[in-house]
């Protein structure tokens, strides 16, 4: 019984630490901040992938709080699909800090940016939580932190953009939290538990006497994680929200924010609930469509947007709906693709929203229509956008192609060819939009007219990072898929 | 009246463990009481009792005490936050020095949560003075 056993709640323990100490450590030691926050980043990172270990030694293991066990203390799951995620948040909101400690510079007051670092930690914190805790409340009580934040780090620039979009945002997630919040109480209401597996065991004795209250709960859950996910019909804040957004914020949010409630909606689903309810109500019927709907919709606004960073956050709520098409197939192979977009869309899309952040720190262009040319001035960057886009694309060799892969064959496999249809329709949306930035960037054979700031090492290193890891997803898939067919054992 | 307040703030502070209260509540009362002096006198008086700067760190200081009394239960043996298990000493139920951890983190509760609500009134104050110009 070493200090490792320890880790799940000393990463969150680390993270929230760090969140207090650094607005101390900016007063007092001001250079110590910034490698202080990527210090623990890195070792929440490090401790994430010892427990990954630790689970492929040992089988899933769970971590009481204060030492007290189910049902009076919190409980923390430790498993392949838990592990799988801390990793993916822990592991990219790294990579988007070491990007974002230079573009921050110009894009904050100086004064501020203390406690950005303060928020970011909270926000990567609460993330890690979501998605370790097998706790009703919990998970309640982390959304918020989590919620708060994430409004935080878009109105910390202070325009009249960013507030006015993180006021919609902070008012639709408060909805958000509180649709889930009354789904708990219908759920503990007749279980009188909040722990996800005891409210598992009680709820088939439940369902016969008060099946109204599972349904309304249902669809509070759906609702509330919809709205924070962005799913279709609910993504109405997040356009305004991620491109306003300083440029490592939008990343953040485009890559982390909206996938851990994909992944927390599946877990209510294929955890909390019981397969017979989801059998007996369409619940996934739902999912499907409206995500088929998010892919198609998302993909059309995006056409037609003239702001760069605006076409990306449309383009997200376009490759959001990809995750929970993966959910609602409610295949093994669907959701493993499902899962595996969450993780390779992460990567291209904040890769993607730091190209644009380069573009801004570099130019100061955001329109779509000037950046005629640019590949001459800013090949590196151009390139990474190059391969971010045919990354969602889905062109062979990239990690977009895998994940669409594995949706198709799962479409496939539960006899519904409409969706393998859907699929390659947004891929061909995708290429509309963005091919011709890339075509306009390095075929354009007039100068470029616009003033170029050089752009530092520390803000390109993270861009071959990104290129990289897409490119190394696309190739050798095989590990991580094989991963989440193990993961997902559990739930089929 | 500020001197009553703050005794009657910090005795549900440390009774937190004992009768209904604790460190939310108490912190709120203590909180109220310097927002107090300065709404009665003028900021200037409020902020000689307590500085803005000084309000934020006690803040922060506040919550890292929190999470450092959980690292110390780890340190002792026990599970993060564990109170009784990792050998925090309980003493005699009904005492006030007694229930072991929980004593320890409701008084920093009721620093951060004081020094919050101060925070947050010198906050409001001056954010109507640069208002002019973040528009």
């Amino acid at each position: 019984m070493g200090l490792e056993q320890h880790f799940p709640a000393l990463i969150i323990a680390i993270l929230f630490g760090i969140a207090f100490l650094s607005p101390l450590l900016f007063r007092w030691a001001r250079k110590l901040s910034a490698p202080v926050l990527i210090t623990t980043l890195a070792m929440a990172t490090m401790m994430a992938v010892y427990l990954l270990v630790l689970v492929y030694q040992g089988g899933e293991f769970s971590y009481y709080m204060g030492g007290w066990p189910p049902p009076w203390g919190v409980e923390f799951k430790i498993n392949l699909l838990r592990v799988y995620m801390l990793l993916i948040v822990l592991a990219i909101s790294l990579w988007i800090m070491v990007y974002a400690l230079k573009d921050l510079e110009h894009e904050l007051k100086q004064e501020l940016m203390g406690w950005y670092y303060s928020l970011y930690a909270l926000l990567v914190g609460s993330m890690a939580g979501i998605a370790l805790t097998n706790d009703l409340f919990n998970l309640f009580v982390l959304m918020e932190i989590c919620a708060i934040s994430a409004c935080a780090i878009i109105s910390i620039k202070e325009d009249r953009a960013c507030l006015e979009a993180s006021f919609k945002y902070l008012i639709l997630s408060a909805m958000g939290t509180g649709c889930f919040l009354l789904g708990v109480a219908m759920l503990y209401m007749v279980t009188g538990q909040l722990n996800y597996d005891l409210v598992n065991e009680a709820l088939p004795a439940a369902i016969e006497l008060y099946p109204n209250n599972m349904f309304a709960a249902a669809a509070l859950f759906i609702v509330a994680f919809g709205t924070k996910a962005a799913l279709f019909p609910l993504h109405v804040w997040l356009p305004d929200a991620h491109a306003s957004a300083p440029s490592p914020s939008s990343a953040m949010l485009s890559g982390l924010v909206i996938k851990i409630y994909a992944f927390a909606l599946f877990i209510m689903f294929y955890q909390v609930f019981p397969r017979p309810l989801l059998e007996s109500i369409p619940i996934n019927e739902i999912v499907l469509w409206l995500s088929a709907m998010g892919i198609m919709f998302g993909s059309i606004f995006a056409m037609v947007q003239v702001d760069l960073k605006k076409m990306l956050a449309y383009s997200s709520i376009g490759q959001i709906g990809y995750v929970f098409l993966g959910i609602g197939l409610d295949d093994t192979i669907a959701v493993t693709g499902g899962f595996y977009h969450l993780l390779v869309h992460a990567i291209m899309k904040s890769m993607l929203f730091m190209t644009a952040g380069v573009i801004i720190y570099s130019t100061g262009i955001r329109q779509i229509k000037q950046l005629g040319g640019i590949g001459q001035v800013l090949p590196i960057t151009m390139i990474a956008f190059t391969i971010g886009s045919a990354s969602m694309i889905g062109l062979p060799g990239t990690g977009g192609l895998i994940s669409k892969w594995y949706l198709a064959l799962g479409a496939l496999e539960i006899g519904r060819p409409i969706f393998v249809v859907i699929i390659l329709a947004s891929s061909l949306l995708n290429a509309v939009y963005y091919m011709p930035i890339i075509v306009n960037a390095f075929m354009q054979q007039e100068e470029f007219e616009h003033e170029v700031k050089p752009v530092p090492r520390q803000m390109l290193i993270p861009l071959f990072v990104g290129m990289a890891a897409i490119i190394f997803f696309g190739v050798f898939s095989r590990p991580v898929i094989s991963l989440l067919e193990n993961a997902l054992q559990i739930f089929f | 009246m500020v001197p009553f307040i703050q005794v009657y703030g910090i005795y549900i502070i440390l009774h937190g463990h004992l009768s209904p209260g604790g460190g939310f509540s108490g912190g709120a009362i203590f909180g109220a009481s310097l927002v107090l002096i300065a709404l009665s006198f003028n900021l200037e008086v409020g902020a000689r009792q307590i500085s803005h700067a000084t309000a934020s760190v006690l803040e922060s200081g506040g919550a890292l005490g929190f999470i450092i009394t959980g690292l110390v239960a780890v340190a002792l043996g026990g599970n993060y936050l564990a109170n009784q298990a990792a050998g925090f000493p309980m003493g005699e139920a009904g005492e006030l020095f007694s229930a072991g951890a929980i004593f320890i983190i409701t008084a920093f509760l009721g620093i951060k949560v004081a020094s919050t609500i101060v925070t947050l009134f010198y906050n409001i104050i001056e954010g109507d003075d640069k208002s002019g110009d973040a528009h």
